[in-house]
């Protein structure tokens, strides 16, 4: 045998020159084909050099990736030894273990098992992964009547690969979109593209090209050679670099082009899959047979399918689509894949039917007022027909927003968007689903939505403006009457209204209200906006719609709509002459706005904390909602704000809104309400108390706020999101406060830095409202001073110093004052 | 080169290590420990006796990775090991000087 050593230096040194060699070819072709199949050949060559050595009767397969000579640069090199029968295994365990110890040697990083070929040919639960690896196996060296004793799988190995598929799938909440989507694993990934190959060979399927897969490949090669490691994380770093070095225009474009790919695949696995499981189950089978009897003259339903009774309908009569897709609103059946196809190759001829036979708004209204009409938009989305009644909406297919909070495509955002407000219908007595029960125009306010976010589309331009234009010409050319477009025209122009206000405005002041009732005019068109902004939030990303934006949302209605039905709900509780001296003298200079938002039972209950705050010098109360709300009662004093909000940010607790009120009597009121979102209160009842004790600790100085900080991580400042920060003031949204807006990178202290500032240079803090989207902070504050708005001068000069320290390199560090 | 210690919930054992090997570890030693943190153990009755179990069994995890590979490993650790409950553990890194393996002395990051 050859001395180890020596074999590893000279092959060592041979394999890493054309290693580098074919990396070189890569980032100069960006062929991933020839790359695999390259790369495959090397290792072929340095792995029978070796075995060369080897004693004879055994046999060498490559399996899995290696097998199907598609080996991506650091990928695992899936090798099967195949030996005749148990006794050799003594035998050779001793000139296997130097072969596998001189591969690695060389760098190769092997994966191995030893089997009989008896063992391969059986399939059961257990072996799953080595019979799917034997789909691809490929003779390398050896005993190669061995290697021929192993017998194709049967198709119930397709089983276990659904079943393994499905429960991958979950890992990824079964959706194809991820922000730093894993190319390999995740749904629509090289992963399912394998399912589909090896379904295949299993008997399942065709042989059909799926468009984008030299993207995957060319993706994932890009991943490896840049993280010199087995990486399929497509993260925002690398879809930078990847763009830069693939040539295409922007991450944007790479990641719609990564997107269309693993839409493809992901479609066609989920399809294959349900076909494989759809077989197993017979009740299941049973139900799906009944809905056979929904047939009609056009089309026919088998296994729960729609199939087209006459093939060749669709060139002959182009508007069989139209009624296909009634058909699917009306009954909520998915198309056959064979239908899917007639009627993706039936497109052209639909588009110059459409072309010449408008208005086709009256059929599309029609499909829109179907019980399953969120289907029927889902499924002509995915074979093009939508885009063949509006061509307008290919602007936004597979468009990317590429920020830390949008994890959908434009496309599918706008399809979560629509279904997540139809879905309401079903929820009765839920406070929104009873709202889109009591609502006339839902198909409008669905029109609405399919436009609201075209514009993206058409960067540098403010969005709403274009999306509302785009949808005129799209509208009116499909023939939507006056009175139709002017209900869609005011939804779609005013769709970032109410979360503006939301997170932007003290919807306790009645200008917010006012504001908001002027801005839709009527109570049908109120309705249909929240609703819309209810849609539009939920389909940001799954956990969007909080119950902390649930609440606002619903004040943010109830409260407009009783302006404008002059309901006077928001009654002001006022205490009786006769009320007791203390609670007389309590309420004494607090201003019209704290008796606005407390009722009696908390004006009790803070005049409770005075009382014991007269004692402790400091009152903490910690009561849970719709998120949890920390009040602090205690003499007033500068920073006292600032000192409440490091202790809660020491903890890890996002603020999402603060007030603060002090009465003439130098007592103030501060009221947090925070989100928990490790659910540290509610899992340790400890941590409560360990937070109110530290609050007041913080508050009587015995704890110095630069130690709380020191508690979280620190976060790693991105030049990008320093750079976008934004401050500005607004001196006319309220008739008492100046606002002050700032959004930049989010981190541990922030509220506490700006809330400090502020003090230290004599404005009072009277609300905060503060907004995360993952990294980003957007904050409003309502400032006075000296009872008043500032005046512009010392606004602006407020700005200037907030920017200063937001972008200061000093930003992220804890600087205390 | 960095050495984390990172002392776990034994039931957390199996999403550490798959945690682990979703980001490319795949080296790394695994013990059973008993201790106790701020936790302090608690009482339980055996045959009418109560006594204190003040020593709790925990998942022990060493690893060692080069230095610009940390926050990701502590990243995927806490967060696979976090359920929220006191007891979740700890992490701890060190800077480590040198690593060899002992078969062919390899130094370095390519020993790890």
């Amino acid at each position: 045998m050859t001395s180890p050593k020596l074999y590893a230096s000279e092959i060592t040194t041979a394999a890493t020159q054309r290693s580098e060699r074919i990396r070189e070819n890569f980032l100069r072709t960006r062929d991933a084909a020839a790359t695999l199949a390259a790369r495959a050949a090397l290792v072929d060559e340095i792995i029978l050099k070796r075995w060369a050595v080897m004693p004879a009767g055994i046999a060498l397969a490559a399996v899995g990736g290696y097998g199907r000579r598609e080996l991506f640069p650091y990928s695992d090199v899936d090798l099967l030894i195949l030996m005749p029968d148990e006794k050799t295994q003594g035998a050779i365990k001793e000139p296997l273990a130097l072969f596998l110890r001189d591969l690695w040697d060389v760098g190769l990083r092997i994966s191995q098992c030893v089997h009989t070929p008896p063992e391969c040919n059986q399939i059961d639960g257990n072996n799953t992964e080595l019979a799917v690896s034997l789909l691809d196996r490929r003779f390398l060296a050896g005993e190669e009547a061995l290697f021929r004793e192993i017998k194709d799988p049967v198709a119930e190995l397709g089983r276990n690969i659904a079943e393994l598929t499905r429960q991958r799938h979950t890992r990824f909440q079964d959706t194809i979109y991820h922000l730093e989507p894993n190319v390999k694993d995740a749904p629509g990934g090289l992963r399912d593209l394998q399912v589909l190959r090896w379904l295949q060979k299993l008997g399942s399927g065709d042989g059909e090209t799926l468009p984008g897969v030299d993207t995957l490949f060319q993706i994932r090669c890009f991943l490896h050679y840049l993280g010199g490691r087995d990486d399929n994380k497509l993260s925002f770093e690398r879809q930078d670099e990847i763009a830069q070095l693939s040539g295409v225009s922007s991450p944007e474009e790479l990641m719609r082009q990564y997107y269309r790919a693993v839409r493809g695949i992901a479609r066609l696995a989920v399809r294959r899959l349900d076909r494989f499981e759809a077989k197993r189950s017979s009740l299941f089978t049973q139900i799906r047979d009944r809905t056979s009897r929904l047939s009609n003259s056009d089309f026919s339903i088998v296994h729960g399918e729609t199939f087209l009774r006459s093939p060749g309908a669709l060139t002959a009569d182009p508007q069989v689509i139209l009624r296909l897709i009634d058909f699917t609103a009306r009954h909520g059946l998915p198309l056959s894949a064979d239908t899917d196809e007639r009627v993706e190759r039936g497109i052209p001829a639909f588009e110059n039917w459409i072309a010449t036979h408008q208005p086709v708004w009256p059929a599309f209204r029609e499909i829109l007022r179907q019980p399953h009409s969120g289907k029927a938009m889902r499924a002509m989305h995915e074979c093009g027909i939508l885009a063949a009644v509006f061509p307008e909406l290919r602007e936004i297919e597979a468009l990317v927003i590429r920020d830390f909070y949008h994890r959908y495509t434009v496309d599918e955002h706008t399809l979560v968007a629509i279904q997540t407000v139809l879905d309401l219908r079903s929820k009765k007595g839920d406070l929104f689903g009873d709202l889109a029960n009591e609502t006339q125009d839902l198909d409008l306010l669905t029109t609405a939505l399919l436009f609201h976010d075209v514009g993206k589309g058409t960067p540098d331009e403010a969005h709403v403006e274009v999306s509302r234009r785009v949808a005129e010409t799209a509208l009116r050319r499909a023939g939507m009457n006056d009175r139709d477009w002017d209900v869609v025209s005011f939804l779609i122009g005013s769709h970032l209204e109410m979360s503006a206000a939301m997170n932007g405005r003290d919807l306790s002041d009645p200008a917010t209200t006012r504001d908001m009732a002027a801005k839709v005019g009527t109570v049908e068109r109120l309705k249909l906006l929240t609703l819309l902004t209810y849609g539009d939030i939920s389909a940001v990303h799954p956990s969007a719609m909080t119950p902390w934006r649930r609440q606002l949302l619903w004040s943010l209605y109830s409260q407009t709509y009783a302006e404008l039905t002059r309901e006077l709900t928001a009654r002001i509780w006022e205490p009786p002459v006769s009320a007791d001296p203390e609670l007389r003298r309590f309420l004494e200079g607090l201003p019209p706005r704290y008796m606005r938002i407390h009722n009696e039972a908390e004006i009790q209950e803070h005049l409770r904390l005075g009382r014991e705050s007269e004692q402790k010098g400091v009152a903490v109360s910690l009561k849970r909602s719709a998120a949890w709300v920390l009040t602090v009662v205690t003499g007033d004093r500068p920073f006292l704000f600032a000192s409440i909000a490091a202790a809660l940010s020491s903890f890890g607790f996002n603020i999402l809104k603060a007030e603060a009120f002090s009465n003439a009597h130098g007592k103030a009121i501060d009221t947090f309400t925070f989100a928990d979102t490790a659910r540290n209160l509610e899992l340790n009842p400890e941590e409560g108390r360990d937070l109110t004790l530290t609050v007041v600790r913080t508050i009587k100085k015995e704890v110095s706020i630069d130690e709380l900080l020191r508690r979280r991580p620190r976060v790693k400042p991105d030049a990008q999101a320093l750079a976008a920060t934004r401050v500005t003031f607004d001196n006319a949204a309220s008739p008492s406060a100046t606002l002050l807006q700032f959004s930049t990178q989010d981190r541990p202290g922030l509220l506490y830095d700006v809330s400090a500032l502020i003090s230290k240079n004599g404005a009072n803090i009277e609300v905060v409202l503060v907004d995360t989207e993952a990294k980003k902070a957007i904050d409003v504050f309502y400032l006075t001073k000296d009872g008043a708005k500032l005046s512009d001068d010392d606004a602006r000069q407020m700005v200037d110093a907030l920017l200063a320290l937001l972008t200061s390199a000093s930003a992220l560090n804890y600087d205390v004052v | 080169m960095k050495k984390i210690e990172a002392i776990v919930q034994p039931f957390k054992l199996e999403d550490v290590k798959e945690a682990l090997k979703n980001i490319g570890i795949d080296g790394m030693t695994i013990s059973e420990v008993r201790g106790h943190g701020r936790q302090k153990g608690h009482k339980e009755v055996y045959r009418g006796q109560e006594y204190n179990v003040d020593l709790l069994p925990k998942v022990k995890f060493e690893l060692v990775i080069p230095d610009v590979r940390l926050e990701e490993v502590l990243e995927a650790i806490s967060s696979a090991a976090r359920s929220g409950k006191i007891g979740d553990g700890k992490i701890f890194v060190y800077d480590v000087a040198e690593a060899i393996r002992i078969r062919n002395n390899d130094r370095g990051d390519s020993a790890v």
